[in-house]
Formats: structure tokens, sequence, C-alpha cells
């Protein structure tokens, strides 16, 4: 008990010490600035130098401190607190030859790079954010943290100029303040460090920006595979089947042995733009799936695939018709992997869900290394998952297995 | 045959009835929905049912659900399901309670008159009919690519053949070989696949099936 206190109060006191030195960087330039500036007399127009210092010292220093105090907090209580700074977009060369760094046109790459640098910098709404931590922190979590080696410092002077009231005075605050005095850090840097609500909100409309312009691209191309597919297929044989219809018809009297054969080749004709047609719709949206929802679709699907596949699922479960959608495909695309890319010959599905959400995981026992990437298959399904908030997870070592995880959660509807 | 039509586009119920009817048989009612479905084929109890997936009120899988439903109330009520679409999980369904008299053919399947009406038949006697892609699906599925890898082409083709539904005699003359032939081939695949052969021909089509359908269920 009094060891464990011991221990409490050892690791708090260079708890205390480590967030004190951390939160009080910046009081300490200012402190030396007006030092600096009483030593040079305190005339009227000596403070310009030392207080220029200062502030450029301020805003060089918020964001390593902030960083600090963020990962002290991790590495003491596990909150991982968000840091939501704006990350820096590829510079790119448009078709024009001007340079785009994601916030303007510059005529070169080095204009491009500064520019970009400098908003990052500068205009990022995270700096004032950082900032106004860096002002309150000290006057909170530093005034706290500063109380063990206050007493500290107290006891040595006051035992070093034999006044021993101070100096057990001193220790006594120090030691009954260790185990505490660095706490008041956590709540401090947790409410002002994480992403403003305007910051989170920003990121939210970047988010939703590149999805729909995922979603209108995925929509524009599959529009254009099914008018391609019904102008090549369905429609054109139709006319042939007409046209062929047409000649029977004339031929009835003269020829009825050809009009006959005729009338056999358009029935065949006939038979194949259905089956083309239904290929098309499954590609579309597999008709089970509007039949019987997901878990008979993924049923339907295995029961087709050359894998031998288990499904484990709960029957019932029925999602909104986007998402049963969107996880159908999903699970037809990994599947697909698994027998052309992986070479596998067992899968494994398995369907869970709630009203919180579904989790689909698909594993085959194939050779492995898959992973996403830029503009591959499963990077197309990341995409296709993230307009729900769903999320992908691959799980692939060289030499296999593969495990995929899908998570969509139900509120996004 | 007292046949009952359910199917809820007018044109196609309308050609169906005017089909079966010029082959002599007689229509005693046509349903267009789920519930009316199960309804007409309870009261009428008929020799045969053509009856669509697709149905109202739900327009998902109204017309499966009646005619399985339909058949647990009577066991082996012959029902032929028609569909836009062939599925083995619905196949596997039909078939589950081992009972015969089901058919389950695409839509287009009656782009041949003789052959519709001759599935027809067969499930009104109690034989089975299944289209021929639900067969090789089932045929070529997970495990039972293993357990029929003992075969013969030759076999395997007459097993495919007989699992449509189709007669010792239908499968000779697809494959132009003799009626005596093709016994020779169901005897030696029987015993392969371990199956008891079976004088009765429907019994024994579903002897087949009722083997495929439990090789592999996911």
């Amino acid at each position: 008990m009094m060891r464990q206190w011991w221990a409490d109060a050892r690791m708090g006191f260079a708890r205390a010490c480590v967030v004190a030195g951390v939160v009080m960087l910046v009081p300490a330039v200012w402190a030396v600035a007006v030092a600096l500036w009483l030593w040079w007399g305190g005339s009227p127009w000596t403070w310009i130098a030392p207080f220029a210092w200062a502030a450029i010292g301020t805003f060089a220093l918020s964001r390593p401190v902030c960083r600090m105090t963020r990962s002290l907090v991790e590495k003491w209580t596990g909150a991982v607190i968000p840091p939501g700074y704006r990350q820096a977009a590829p510079i790119t060369q448009m078709a024009t030859g001007y340079w785009w760094n994601g916030f303007s046109y510059e005529r070169t790459r080095r204009d491009a790079l500064m520019d970009q640098r400098m908003r990052l910098r500068w205009r990022d709404p995270a700096v004032w954010r950082d900032l106004r931590f860096t002002m309150i922190a000290p006057l909170t979590a530093g005034v706290a943290a500063a109380v063990p080696p206050a007493g500290l410092v107290a006891a040595v002077l006051g035992f070093a100029t034999s006044s021993p009231l101070v100096g057990v005075l001193g220790l006594v605050v120090a030691v009954v303040a260790a185990p505490y005095a660095w706490r008041p850090a956590v709540p401090v840097a947790v409410r002002l460090l994480r992403p403003t609500p305007a910051m989170a909100l920003a990121d939210r409309v970047d988010e939703l920006t590149s999805q729909r312009a995922d979603a209108t691209v995925a929509q524009a191309a599959e529009i254009r595979r099914i008018e391609r597919d019904l102008h090549d297929g369905a429609q054109a044989r139709l006319v042939a089947l007409g046209l062929s219809l047409a000649t029977a018809e004339k031929l009835m009297q003269t020829d009825p042995d050809r009009a006959r054969a005729l009338l056999r080749d358009a029935r065949a004709g006939a038979a194949t733009s259905l089956n083309e047609l239904r290929e098309l719709v499954r590609g579309i949206n597999p008709p089970v799936l509007t039949e019987r929802g997901l878990v008979d679709a993924v049923r339907a699907f295995a029961l087709d695939s050359p894998l031998e596949t288990t499904v484990s699922a709960d029957g019932r479960l029925r999602l909104e018709p986007p998402i049963e959608s969107a996880v159908y495909f999903g699970v037809a695309e990994l599947m697909t992997n698994a027998v052309k890319h992986a070479h596998a010959t067992r899968a494994r599905i398995s369907i869970a869900g709630d009203e919180t959400g579904v989790v689909v995981e698909v594993e085959d026992d194939g050779r492995g290394g898959a992973g996403v990437r830029a503009g591959g298959g499963l990077d197309g399904l990341r995409r296709r998952l993230a307009v729900f908030d769903g999320t992908l997870e691959v799980t692939s070592p060289e030499g296999g297995p593969t495990r995929v995880r899908m998570v969509v959660p139900c509120e996004s509807l | 045959m007292r046949i009952v039509v359910a199917e809820d586009l007018y044109l196609l119920r309308d050609g169906l009835v005017r089909l079966v009817e010029a082959y002599g048989h007689e229509v005693v009612a046509t349903a267009t929905t789920g519930p009316e479905t199960v309804e007409a084929l309870l009261k009428w109890r008929p020799d045969v049912a053509v009856v669509d997936v697709r149905m109202p009120p739900g327009q998902s899988d109204e017309g499966l659900r009646a005619a399985l439903d339909a058949r647990r109330e009577v066991p082996g009520l012959p029902v032929l399901i028609l569909s836009q679409h062939v599925e083995q999980l619905y196949a596997r369904e039909l078939l589950a309670d081992g009972t015969g008299g089901v058919g389950y053919l695409l839509k287009e399947s009656v782009f041949d008159a003789d052959q519709f009406i001759d599935a027809l038949e067969r499930v009104a006697a109690g034989g089975t009919a299944m289209d021929p892609a639900v067969i090789a699906k089932l045929l070529s599925s997970g495990s039972s690519t293993r357990r029929l890898g003992r075969l013969t082409e030759r076999e395997h083709s007459v097993l495919r053949l007989m699992a449509e539904g189709l007669s010792n005699q239908a499968i000779g003359r697809r494959l132009f070989l003799s009626e005596s032939a093709i016994s020779k081939y169901t005897t030696s695949l029987f015993g392969k696949l371990g199956i008891t052969d079976d004088d009765d021909s429907n019994r024994r089509v579903l002897a087949v099936l009722t083997y495929l359908n439990a090789s592999s269920a996911p």
C-alpha cells in the first residue's frame, strides 16, 4: 500500500515536471523577453526587439508543444487526440502547364510548393487552436503541474537558508501533490487539442466531396456500360429478329421450308437476347438480391462459385437496398479475386449484423499477397463502401490466407 | 390435365393458358398474387400448377414461397416453377422435401412448346423437370466435382440429362444411343455413386437430385 503510493508519487512527480517543462516553454520565452527588456533599462523603445522575438518564438513553439502534449497524453492514458492538421496534397502539373497544390495554381513547382507550405502553416485553423492551447495550458495544467517541483525547490531553499519550517512545508506540499499534479493536463489537452467542430466539419466536407465525385464517375461509367450492352446486344438482336420474321412472313406462301428455318432462327435469336438481358440484369442488380435479400443472394452466389464455400449468416438480416447491393457486389468481387488471383480452393463467408451495422468477412485459403493499391480493385471496393461510411480491412500475408472484413454502419442511411 | 396458372403479367398468363389449352389441357384457375396462388393450389388441387417466382404484393419470391407453402400442406403437389432466371438455391429448396413432382425452368422454355408440355406432363406424373443450367451448376459446384470425378465422360452426360428429368428413352435419343446402352451406363454410374437403382424412373431421378442436393449445402 505504502510502497504503491510511493511509486505513484515518484511517477507523478516525474510527469508533473515533464508537463510543467513542456507547457511552460512559451511562458519561459516571454519571461526571458521581459527580463531582457528590464535588463536593457526598461526604456520605452527597447521593448520592441524582445517582444518580436517572443512572438516569433510563440508561433514557432506552439505546434511542437501541442504535438508533445498530445503524445504524452496518449502515452500515459491511452487517450488518442486526433491532431487534425491539414495534409499536404500532392503537387501536380495540369494540362495548362501550371501547378496545382490543392489550393491554387502557380506558375512553377517551387511557387506551388511554397504557397502550399505557407497555407498549411498559417491558414490552417489548427494554428489558432494550438495558439489558444499554448495560452491556456500554462495557466491551468502548467500551474497545477508546477506545484510539486515548486515545493521541492522551496524545501531545498528552506533547508539551505536554515528556515526549516519553509523546508518541511515545501517537502510536504511536493510529496502530497505529486501523484495528482500532472492529471489536469489530460482534460485540458483533450478539450483544447482535439479538432474544433469547424475543422471536423471541413474535413467531413472534403471527404464527402471526394466521395460524391467517385459516386458520380462510377454511376456514369455504369450507365455507359448498360447503354453499350443494350445497344450492341438486345437491341441489335431484336432488329434482326424483326427482320427474320418479316422475311418469313413473305416466304410463307412461296417457300414454306425456308420460312420455317427462318422462324427457327428467330426463336434461337430471341433465346440468345434473353440470355444476354439476364446477364445484364444480374450485373445491375442480381434478381435473388431483390427477391431474398443479402444473405440468400450471397448463398446463391456461393453455390455458383467454383470454390467450396461455407456461408454462415443470420437469415433474417435485412438491410437498406443500397447497402445490400454494395455489400453483395463486394463479396462477389472478393470471391472472384480468390479464384482468379489467389488460386484458392475453399472460402468462408460470414455475415453478422444488428441495428448498428453489418460485418461481412470473406476468407480464402489462397496464396495471399493482396493489398489495397491506389486504383486497384480493392481500392475501388473501399471507395464504394466509403460512400456508406463503411470500411474495408485486408489481411493477406504472402502465402495466404487472405481475410477481408467489410464493416458498414447502418445509421448512414 | 387440370392446371392452375399463376403469373402476374397478363400477356404471359394469357399466352400460357392458350398454350396448354391448345394441347387439350384445362386451366381450372389463374392467380396473380402469392396469396391467391396458395389459395388456388389448395382449393383446386390441380394435376399440375405453373407458377411464376416473382409476383405481387411484394414483387419478390412470392410465387416460389406460395408453391413451397402449398407443397408443405399437400406433399408432392406437382408444381412447375417458371422464372426469368434460375438459381441453384431455389432449385435446392424445391428439391429439399424429396417428394418429386417439381419443375424449375426458365420462362423461355415455352419457346419449344412440345418440350414444355412434355416437362409439364412429367411433373404432373410426379417426376421432375430441371433447367439444364441449374443441373450444370449442381454438377459443377463445390464438392460435387470431387464426388463425380470417378464418372466417365459418357456417364457424366447421362447423369446430367437424367437429372434434368429425362427418361432413358429420351436420353438415348439425345445422345444417339440405344435405350439398353443408356441403362448400362445408369447401372454403372449408380454403382459408382452408391445410389440404389430404382425401376421407376421418376423415383430414380429424384434419387440423383437428392444426391446432388446433399453434396454441398453452403
